[in-house]
């Protein structure tokens, strides 16, 4: 819509220039070590390795009949003591959950019933793919997937949804192909993101955390069958744990002490033995400073993948806070300097890197495509005390994340009303980079929404980001289970074609409402959608309650539940459907809002109120996917749409939002003892969905992505940001609470960011974005140009980030589908 | 002036455009006037130049005649005559005071009307909708056109009524207009951006239709009477008429008598070529580019005389999108 003769690139942009025409990186020297890491790996297909599967599934195989928190820390004591440990050259810190370079593990206690066909088909798949040796595929199929057969949560939980949910959820008896309309994800990962109280290990260690549960178990009431049955095997478990994570970290010193009598260059040798003295202090112990606090926390990080798969990667919590009083000391000591400090934070940015969050089924990598991830590290933000927390470590954060061209980890700036201008300007310089990062978290809708749904000030001040959008209190949440992705698009397509789908034939998935050729009036075809969409709801709700009493008989935690202070409180496991004084914070997602509100308001207008097309031409239209039909495209396409701040489209988008809200309010807590919130949050599902919807009344085409979180359709937003934004804001029903997570995604020309006057309405931008209390915001910043020409080039842009859902991801590792949806985001300069 | 009055006054607007980063200060929305007293050969908004409501035909969106022939249907003076099977060409003649149905039943919004009457009250509440944003970064409205003072009385009410709401203004004015007008807006203010493209007149007239004379006896006036009103001078560099150093330090050194004018140079572009092709109109500056290296040189002529009063080389003029 607006272009410029001016040219303007972006900072990343530039960089890949340089990398193309041969120039050094200008950042390369003063971050030598870590892009030697980074080249080692970087542009790589993953491989899988399957220890933690073998070793885990050895050890459960062992322990039949035991309580499952038991098993689950006696499964990692035998991974801790069996896995393959590596001290990676020019590494600064030890652990890795498996083999050198980009790798991916498995969880068969998710996905066994299928592992052996996922397996064969991982290196081909068109998203995510991964590459596994043939030995290793041999041994999947022989030694890990027969044992779960049968036992895997996959397989229980399509046998326990009833037929009518079942059909809305799966395409296949079996459960292996999804609907792609009210779509469960809780068999993706067994927890929705999680972040850990990492300070709290910083400071008792596990040793600390043992020392509590050996108390807690010599005070136990013996005769108590409560205490016995359910507590003890709780303790125990921990107990076991708190020494299997001691006993792995030992193992690494060792090893680096032997490559250290083996190593000739002195400076890596006295590198490997400050190593190897820092593994054999954390994380059993306290840190002392600011190296060790940093290993202490990569340890627990990694040791937690091995655990269990927490959906999108376990997260970082509120870095700049928890390593801060290390990073202060040494600096005052002389010690440390900001460059160590660095290169130790990007040592870990790299092993993050290396890891990658393998998505076993089919819909789970469409879901989560270019190796999704969120280990999001928090930054900014206030203190419990409710002061801006931002320090010398959040700067630092942040200008890494200028210099060192990597799209891990993900990185999250908190915003409040009284942030800094140094802050605002730091992280608004930082997005100008035009890697999509950080996303933007705005306080002053998580922490008011967190307090009414019971949550102290303190706690709710002190929210870490975790995975895409959310925020979460590490101590107080206390709810895991993945929730349902709802495919509304499909919803009015139902009330098109009474409770049909073009893509599923005759059956009747919908609610049967009608022929729409004989609807008189709006209010007919709007009620039509509205019981579809109450259909989707109830059956989203229904697949929950199963999936939260489900999840405890499958998974347990007790690494992570040691972590937490309510369940050491109660000795009870994290994936126990109720921990007391926890708040369930759950959610289901509402996906194509913008593909919605414009077919609505296109029916609206055209058909009931001026009265320019017959609903018999708009179906037949559609049957035609607009071929030969261009008069009416042309028509739907040019009513008001979501995205322009435009009354006629918010005000319905507000309904829809109300419908579902409302319907929270009503059987969440009632019904499922959770808060099941209405969340906007796409990941990259919104392709996928797009692929089973047919034809729309907003003249989008069958097939086609829908739109996705809460920004416009493809090139419906042609009033510019400030319009997208109040859309948001327009459409959402403030009065009520059961409301999470809102995603925008906004896209900039470099242009129109240029110089500091572009970072000046930059940050007042993010200003007014906190001020209208939005929950996220996240923005690319570049030109349409570069991505055709990565597209055209895939092996000169190898390394050329953007932003896709809550996360930053190569372009080159996204789907065609997905790389023209990015393109067709609507570019937003001006002159 | 009673502020009822004002609300209702009307003027002709082709549009209005959000989140404006180039024309002033923050964020902004810009409203577009139409009419312009010069007509300048390098206009990359040919659509704001005439005073009233102009039809054009975009093709690209056209579903060809072929397929759908609504706009002849409601054609009532024979102003669409078809151009090869396909295509439409405007008789513009014939459109004068029409109210153009065939745009309002283009399903493609291949016939653009440029020009609506819209009342102050109307174009406020457009402007308002980002009040929130113009709060946070001193932002606000900027009238451009077209010339907003060539609507005189209109950007006036306009003006006062968005001081009465609190607004920030500005104007973007290429300077030829009434000196009452100009006085009269200038307390209502907030920035003026007042083009001024070349000091010889004859090369002025020549270019822009129009003598300086009156555009610099404008710019004294604001710059000598309005002493509180942040003042900047712009000037377009267009190839084969200005983009010379002795032009540019010839009105480098004319600001430099005012010290708080500040000056900005804008490359000359051919955005708005499209626009032309839509109104069936031949860019009058054809395929001409301005010079790769000329605009830093001009750059520096123009900070040698003014220091820092000129403002950074980054962008160009507004264009009407």
């Amino acid at each position: 819509m607006y272009t410029t003769t001016c040219e303007c690139i972006s900072p990343q942009e530039q960089r890949l220039h340089d990398a193309i025409v041969g120039k050094e990186d200008k950042f390369r020297k003063s971050h030598s070590r870590v892009f030697r890491l980074l080249e080692r790996f970087e542009c790589r297909k993953p491989r899988i390795d399957i220890e933690r599967a073998l070793y885990f599934t050895q050890s459960m195989q062992n322990t039949e009949g035991q309580p499952l928190v038991l098993r689950w820390a006696k499964a990692l004591r035998h991974i801790a003591e069996n896995i393959t440990v590596h001290v990676q050259e020019d590494q600064l810190l030890l652990g890795r959950a498996g083999c050198d370079g980009r790798y991916g593990i498995l969880y068969p206690e998710l996905d066994g019933d299928f592992l052996d066909i996922a397996v064969r088909d991982l290196p081909a798949r068109a998203t995510s793919p991964a590459t596994i040796t043939p030995e290793d595929a041999k041994r999947v199929v022989e030694e890990i997937v027969p044992y779960w057969k049968g036992k895997a949560y996959h397989e229980a939980l399509n046998a326990a949804l009833p037929p009518e949910v079942h059909k809305l959820t799966y395409d296949d008896p079996q459960g292996l192909v999804s609907r792609f309309i009210v779509n469960e994800t809780s068999s993706f990962r067994s927890s929705i993101q999680w972040v850990h109280d990492y300070g709290k290990i910083l400071k008792r260690g596990f040793n600390g955390i043992k020392k509590e549960a050996e108390e807690k178990l010599s005070a136990l009431d013996p005769l108590s069958p409560r205490d016995t049955c359910e507590k003890k095997p709780f303790l125990d478990a921990v107990v076991i744990i708190c020494k299997a994570i001691v006993l792995w970290a030992g193992r690494h010193a060792l090893l680096a002490r032997e490559m250290a009598a083996r190593e000739k260059n002195p400076t890596r040798r006295a590198e490997l033995l400050h190593m190897a003295e820092n593994a054999e202090h954390v994380p059993g112990e306290p840190a002392r400073n600011f190296y060790e606090a940093c290993q202490s926390q990569w340890f627990v990080q990694m040791f937690s993948r091995l655990e269990q798969k927490t959906g999108t990667t376990i997260s970082n919590g509120r870095m700049d806070q928890y390593f801060y009083p290390y990073y202060k000391q040494d600096i005052a000591n002389g010690v440390l300097n900001d460059e160590q400090a660095v290169e130790l934070l990007e040592c870990m940015w790299v092993g993050m890197a290396e890891f990658i969050d393998m998505y076993i089924s089919p819909a789970g990598g469409a879901f989560n495509e270019g190796y999704a991830h969120w280990e999001a590290v928090t930054v900014g933000g206030q203190t419990p005390d409710g002061r801006d927390a931002a320090n010398d470590l959040t700067y630092l954060i942040l200008k890494s994340k200028r210099e060192f061209p990597l799209h891990y980890p993900d990185l999250a700036a908190r915003i409040h009303s009284r942030a800094p201008e140094r802050y605002l300007w730091d992280v608004a310089e930082t997005i100008k980079y035009g890697s999509g990062f950080p996303k933007l978290i705005n306080d002053e809708e998580v922490v008011p929404l967190y307090v009414s749904k019971g949550a102290t000030f303190e706690e709710a001040l002190d929210y870490a980001v975790s995975g895409c959008t959310e925020a979460r209190m590490p101590n107080r949440d206390s709810y895991t289970s993945g929730g349902a992705y709802i495919n509304f698009a499909a919803a009015v397509e139902m009330a098109l074609r009474n409770g049909r789908m073009k893509k599923y034939g005759d059956l009747a998935l919908g609610v049967e409402t009608g022929d729409p050729r004989n609807f008189q009036t709006w209010d007919e075809f709007w009620n039509a959608y509205v019981q579809q969409h109450i259909l989707f709801l109830k059956s989203a709700f229904i697949q929950q309650h199963i999936i939260i009493n489900l999840r405890a008989r499958h998974f347990a935690q007790p690494m992570g539940s040691a972590m937490h202070d309510l369940c050491m409180k109660h000795c009870v496991d994290l994936h126990q459907p109720h921990i007391p004084e926890g708040i369930n914070l759950g959610y289901f997602e509402y996906i194509g809002l913008g593909t919605v509100v414009d077919s609505l308001a296109a029916v609206k207008k055209l058909v009931f109120e001026e009265k320019k097309l017959t609903m018999d031409q708009l179906i037949t239209a559609i049957d035609a996917n607009f071929e030969g039909c261009e008069g009416v495209k042309a028509l739907l396409r040019g009513t008001p749409c979501y995205g322009n701040n435009d009354s006629y489209a918010d005000a319905i988008g507000r309904e829809i939002d109300k419908i579902s809200l409302e319907y929270a309010k009503k059987y969440s807590m009632k019904d499922l003892d959770i808060h099941n919130d209405v969340r906007y949050v796409p990941f990259t599902s919104h392709v996928p969905f797009g692929k089973v919807v047919s034809a729309t009344p907003n003249g989008r085409t069958e097939w086609f992505p829908l739109s996705d979180g809460t920004s416009a359709s493809h090139g419906a937003d042609v009033n510019g940001p400030t319009a997208v934004i109040l859309s948001n804001y327009n459409t959402k029903n403030m009065g009520m609470r059961d409301r999470a997570a809102r995603m925008v995604n906004i896209k900039f020309t470099p242009k129109c960011l240029e110089g500091d006057s572009g970072t000046e309405k930059l940050v007042s931008f993010i200003r007014t974005f906190c001020d209208l209390k939005l929950w996220h915001v996240q923005f690319n910043v570049i030109s349409r140009d570069t991505l055709l020409a990565a597209q055209k080039e895939p092996q000169k842009y190898c390394n050329l980030i953007v932003r896709v859902a809550g996360y930053s991801a190569y372009f080159v590792d996204l789907s065609l589908d997905l790389q023209n949806d990015l393109i067709a985001r609507t570019e937003h300069g001006a002159l | 002036m009673e502020s009822r009055e004002d609300r209702q006054k009307t003027g002709l607007v082709f549009n209005i455009q959000k989140y404006s980063v180039h024309d002033g200060p923050g964020i902004r929305t810009t409203v577009f006037l139409k009419g312009c007293p010069l007509s300048c050969r390098w206009c990359s908004n040919p659509e704001s130049q005439q005073n009233c409501p102009e039809l054009a035909y975009n093709p690209a969106r056209c579903l060809t005649l072929n397929k759908c022939t609504r706009c002849l249907e409601v054609c009532m003076r024979n102003a669409l005559i078809r151009k090869g099977d396909a295509f439409l060409q405007i008789a513009q003649e014939y459109c004068e005071g029409c109210p153009m149905p065939c745009a309002d039943v283009c399903p493609a919004n291949s016939l653009i009307v440029y020009g609506q009457e819209r009342s102050v009250d109307d174009v406020l509440a457009v402007v308002e909708q980002d009040e929130a944003f113009y709060a946070r970064s001193r932002g606000g409205l900027t009238i451009s056109g077209g010339e907003p003072l060539f609507q005189g009385d209109f950007t006036v009410a306009l003006l006062r009524e968005a001081r009465r709401r609190r607004l920030k203004t500005a104007v973007e004015t290429c300077g030829m207009a009434s000196p009452a007008f100009v006085c009269a807006a200038a307390p209502l203010l907030n920035n003026v951006l007042f083009d001024i493209k070349i000091l010889d007149d004859r090369m002025h007239k020549a270019q822009t239709g129009g003598s300086n004379v009156q555009i610099l006896e404008n710019f004294c006036i604001l710059a000598e009477k309005f002493l509180n009103l942040p003042l900047t001078v712009r000037t377009p560099i267009v190839p084969g008429f200005n983009d010379t150093e002795e032009t540019v330090a010839a009105i480098a050194s004319f600001i430099a008598r005012y010290p708080r004018v500040r000056y900005e140079l804008l490359p000359y572009h051919r955005l708005g070529t499209q626009k032309y092709n839509f109104l069936d109109r031949t860019p009058p500056m054809g395929e001409v580019k301005l010079g790769k290296d000329i605009m830093p040189r001009l750059h520096s002529v123009a900070e040698n005389v003014l220091h820092d009063r000129l403002r950074n080389l980054q962008h160009c003029k507004t264009l009407s999108s």
